[in-house]
């Protein structure tokens, strides 16, 4: 499927209820929002909005989602609409009562953040003494409450060598998946770049690794959600749209409501709470560029645009000014 | 005799526009095959069907293959035969894949 298919709305919605977060996290996106958040009425009016135009699953995000008090209400409301509910969390405040109550909620899964196989190394780098321990208690918790568990690792230079050790961690705490998202200069992802993010080549040799890696995974499914990895020759028959997926098949809502392509494009295209968003997904100027790229600099003559599309355009964006730059972490030189 | 059930874990959604771009393209005996007009997502996992595809995927609520097949063959003109080779395959694919269970 090419890249002109424009589906009537998005599948999924990744939406920030609350800016508040118990964590400080080196990395975090979102640790520079400060808008206000909304309520739960009309939390639960937008959702109704956006599963009557066809959405299917929300993932709630934030900060962080178990300190908004009225999650197991919000959860609730969403999975009566028949949308799949599902969250991220840094796991540090479950335990096996909230994990009960998650699921009679709805939550169909969880995902649980974890930055290194090493309790000292995650927990500095989320500012939490003992936040390891408690993550990896929350799989177990969620797993024991019949929750599908995910572990997501953003891949930084505190991590790039370690994947072998994070992934036996997986495999030993029974999650289903491994997510392994790429850096995203956003927020203090921006501010700490130069510290955290990997140079070209060393993306080039992470994703080798990760891919060999996956064919010996098994059971365990091990999740990239960078385009740039077409170039290494992904299978993509699978996929329904080429390059990003942001924009295409999913949208981000932050805690304010405003709409935006995707948690790390900071430009609001639209509010959930003032505007219809069918006319937003359809209509909306920057998601219009954003499925026609059009190739600029070295991805003019590069035999991958085709399936890359110039790659994550929230990463041109942020370094560039321009989402039809080259993704900053490629490294083909055509 | 296997009856055959959707995934209730699949989420599902037809597409409008393409479906009514499908039946318009059949209706003027037009090839529809490459059209989607429907989307299947089951975790982590996209499936996009053409209208045979979709129809096919509508009718997994218990049927056994050849009742839907012969559902299909009023709707569809088609030979039996070559209709029954596709509609076998495909939902064997489907299986394999997660998005539907055989039972008895």
């Amino acid at each position: 499927m090419g890249n002109e298919w424009l589906v009537k709305a998005p599948l999924t919605i990744n939406w920030a209820l609350n800016n508040s977060c118990n964590f400080a996290c080196r990395h975090c996106y979102s640790r520079v929002e400060t808008g206000e958040e909304l309520d739960g009425s009309t939390l639960r009016a937008c959702f109704d909005k956006v599963a009557k135009l066809g959405v299917m699953a929300v993932n709630f995000g934030g900060g962080e989602p178990l300190l908004r008090a009225d999650l197991l209400e919000l959860a609730s409301h969403a999975a009566s609409l028949k949308m799949r509910v599902s969250m991220n969390s840094n796991g540090y405040l479950l335990d096996q009562a909230k994990a009960l109550e998650l699921k009679q909620a709805g939550f169909a899964a969880v995902g649980i953040s974890l930055d290194s196989h090493e309790a000292a190394v995650h927990d500095r780098f989320r500012g939490v003494e003992g936040s390891h321990v408690r993550a990896l208690a929350a799989l177990g918790f969620l797993q024991g409450a019949g929750i599908r568990t995910s572990l997501s690792t953003v891949i930084c230079t505190i991590n790039q060598d370690s994947l072998d050790e994070i992934i036996a961690l997986a495999r030993q705490h029974g999650v289903s998946r491994l997510n392994l998202h790429n850096f995203k200069c956003a927020g203090h992802g921006l501010a700490n770049k130069d510290e955290l993010d990997l140079s070209p080549a060393q993306w080039q040799a992470f994703y080798r690794r990760a891919l060999a890696a996956k064919e010996r995974c098994g059971d365990l499914e091990l999740s990239f959600d960078d385009p740039v990895i077409s170039s290494l020759g992904l299978p993509t028959e699978s996929s329904l749209v080429k390059g990003s997926v942001c924009g295409k098949l999913s949208l981000a809502i932050k805690a304010n409501g405003d709409i935006t392509p995707c948690g790390f494009i900071p430009v609001v295209i639209g509010n959930i709470v003032s505007d219809d968003l069918g006319e937003v997904w359809r209509n909306a100027p920057l998601l219009a560029k954003m499925r026609h790229k059009e190739p600029h600099g070295k991805c003019g003559t590069c035999d991958h645009y085709s399936d890359c599309l110039g790659g994550c355009s929230a990463r041109a964006l942020a370094l560039t000014g321009d989402i039809n730059s080259p993704d900053p972490h490629c490294w083909v030189e055509p | 005799m296997r009856r055959i059930q959707r995934n209730p874990d699949v989420l599902w959604r037809e597409e409008d526009e393409q479906r009514d771009q499908a039946r318009n393209a059949l209706e003027q005996g037009d090839d529809a095959e490459d059209i989607a007009t429907s989307l299947l997502f089951n975790n982590g996992v996209m499936l996009s069907l053409n209208i045979l595809g979709t129809e096919i995927w509508k009718l997994c609520d218990g049927r056994t293959t050849e009742e839907i097949v012969a559902e299909l063959l009023t709707c569809f003109e088609v030979e039996e035969d070559e209709l029954s080779a596709d509609v076998t395959a495909f939902l064997n694919e489907l299986a394999t894949k997660g998005f539907i269970r055989y039972g008895e």
